[in-house]
């Protein structure tokens, strides 16, 4: 997996690409814990190059909600689509995020 | 009418038969079935003393024949082969190779020499080819001569050694026909042949053999229907399988995942299905991880060319358990995940092991 940041506005984008399985899960909870432990609240994250995700993956995106929630940020996915759209929506975790078709309409659903 | 007892050949210090034992009655048709170098045909070529049995016994209606006295001569003429390779004789004409055996060991006159060729011929189809010579004929044309030679000596047994494995598929089945109707006429035949429908439709009993011995034996439908053994299921259902063992929370996901692709790419599945089992592995070890170590886990995938069915099978140690049910889990996501990829999960405690049995969807 490979993690990129960049500030967009008030926002952060996350842009992941490859895996985000049980060995690279860890590894995006860190980053995800960094980047809400100094001061980001509002985080987008692009899924445009995700190929694969099981449930340790989402885990960290629960994770990330979360600690949002706890300090009153918020968050939003791009580009869910493929194999990922396909396990979000066996665990049913379309209802549980905002999802939206790209970056652009997603900083715009937290903005 | 054939008895095979304790039957064992090697060559060298390569065993190809352990330990055969078995019995050919007067009007069976027995085939012999399973994978390539396990001892089919060096049985039949055993029976027909084209090889010298390393030890056991074979009687002929309770005469011995690997005793020093038989005539072996007599004993191929009662007990006649059809080989893969046709092995008539070029030089000759068709007529010819049939009246060969018939004049010069069992002297008849060329006249009714001829006339039970041209009937034989006429049986197999080839009556018009009488004349012509072997290298004229396609190979299932010399096949169905090399057939009608051996009836020409008018054998008790007829020993066939994968007689189409060496032709077209738009051969095989006239080779097949007359076989099939030599079946329904009585003749007593034991078969080698990797053609699993003819074997279902022709045989009284079917013979399945590995690792130099009669593995399995029943009739057709216990052994296409309901094989007993693993390695028949196996052979029969042309399974392919890839099993791993995983015996610490260590393990190195990607070097499975990369094997796992592999096993995919040889069966040609489709990426989906690839991603399906990846997923399906990768949220099982998971459950698994806590207790590895202490337990181990083989994982076998199995995919079934008959059937396209792939599934994959968790065989662990330790107490009986479910292992799905019984993992202390922090949330449902990974059995949510299992739940959807697969169409059945079947647990069951086998051999002192927890086995669970997951039909993947495709």
């Amino acid at each position: 997996m490979d993690l990129q940041t960049r500030t967009e506005g008030s926002a952060i984008v996350v842009t992941l690409s490859g895996r985000l399985d049980a060995v690279t899960a860890p590894e995006f909870e860190k980053n995800i814990r960094e980047l809400i432990d100094s001061g980001n609240s509002r985080i987008v994250v692009d899924f445009d190059q995700l190929d694969y995700i099981s449930s340790a993956g989402l885990r960290g995106l629960l994770l990330m909600a979360k600690l949002l929630n706890a300090k009153g940020g918020q968050s939003c996915l791009a580009n869910v689509k493929g194999n990922v759209r396909s396990v979000f929506d066996m665990c049913g975790f379309c209802s549980v995020f905002k999802i939206e078709n790209s970056v652009a309409e997603a900083l715009a659903a937290i903005a | 009418m054939i008895k095979i007892e304790h039957l064992s050949k090697q060559f060298g210090d390569f065993v190809v038969l352990k330990d055969i034992t078995t019995e050919i009655k007067t009007g069976e048709v027995v085939t012999i079935i399973g994978p390539s170098g396990t001892g089919k045909s060096t049985l039949l070529r055993c029976l027909n003393l084209l090889e010298t049995p390393s030890g056991g016994s074979i009687t002929i209606n309770g005469v011995d024949i690997l005793d020093k006295q038989t005539d072996v001569a007599k004993i191929r003429q009662k007990m006649n082969m059809v080989f893969q390779s046709f092995n008539l004789f070029s030089h000759l004409s068709v007529l010819e190779n049939l009246t060969l055996g018939p004049i010069k060991l069992q002297g008849i006159s060329e006249q009714e020499a001829q006339a039970k060729a041209l009937g034989l011929l006429r049986l197999v189809g080839l009556a018009e080819k009488a004349g012509n010579y072997p290298d004229e004929l396609s190979g299932g044309q010399q096949q169905r001569v090399a057939i009608a030679r051996c009836l020409a000596m008018e054998p008790e047994i007829i020993l066939f050694d994968e007689p189409t494995s060496a032709l077209d598929p738009t051969m095989i089945r006239e080779v097949l026909s007359v076989i099939r109707r030599l079946a329904k006429e009585g003749m007593t035949m034991a078969i080698v042949t990797h053609e699993m429908d003819f074997a279902r439709d022709v045989s009284n009993r079917v013979l399945y053999m590995d690792e130099g011995l009669i593995y399995e034996e029943g009739t057709p439908e216990q052994i296409f229907e309901h094989p007993q053994k693993e390695k028949t299921r196996a052979f029969i259902n042309r399974i392919l399988s890839y099993t791993r063992r995983i015996s610490s929370p260590d393990y190195d996901l990607y070097a499975i995942n990369a094997e796992i692709e592999a096993f995919c790419e040889k069966q040609i599945l489709p990426k989906k299905t690839r991603n399906n089992l990846l997923l399906l592995v990768e949220e099982l070890l998971q459950i698994y991880a806590p207790y590895l170590g202490p337990i181990v886990l083989d994982m076998t995938i199995t995919y079934s060319e008959k059937n396209d069915r792939l599934e994959l099978i968790c065989e662990s140690t330790g107490e009986q358990a479910n292992p799905i049910e019984s993992a202390s889990l922090d949330d449902e996501l990974g059995l949510m995940i299992i739940r959807n990829l697969t169409e059945s999960i079947d647990y069951q405690w086998i051999n002192g092991k927890n086995r669970l049995q997951f039909l993947i969807k495709k």
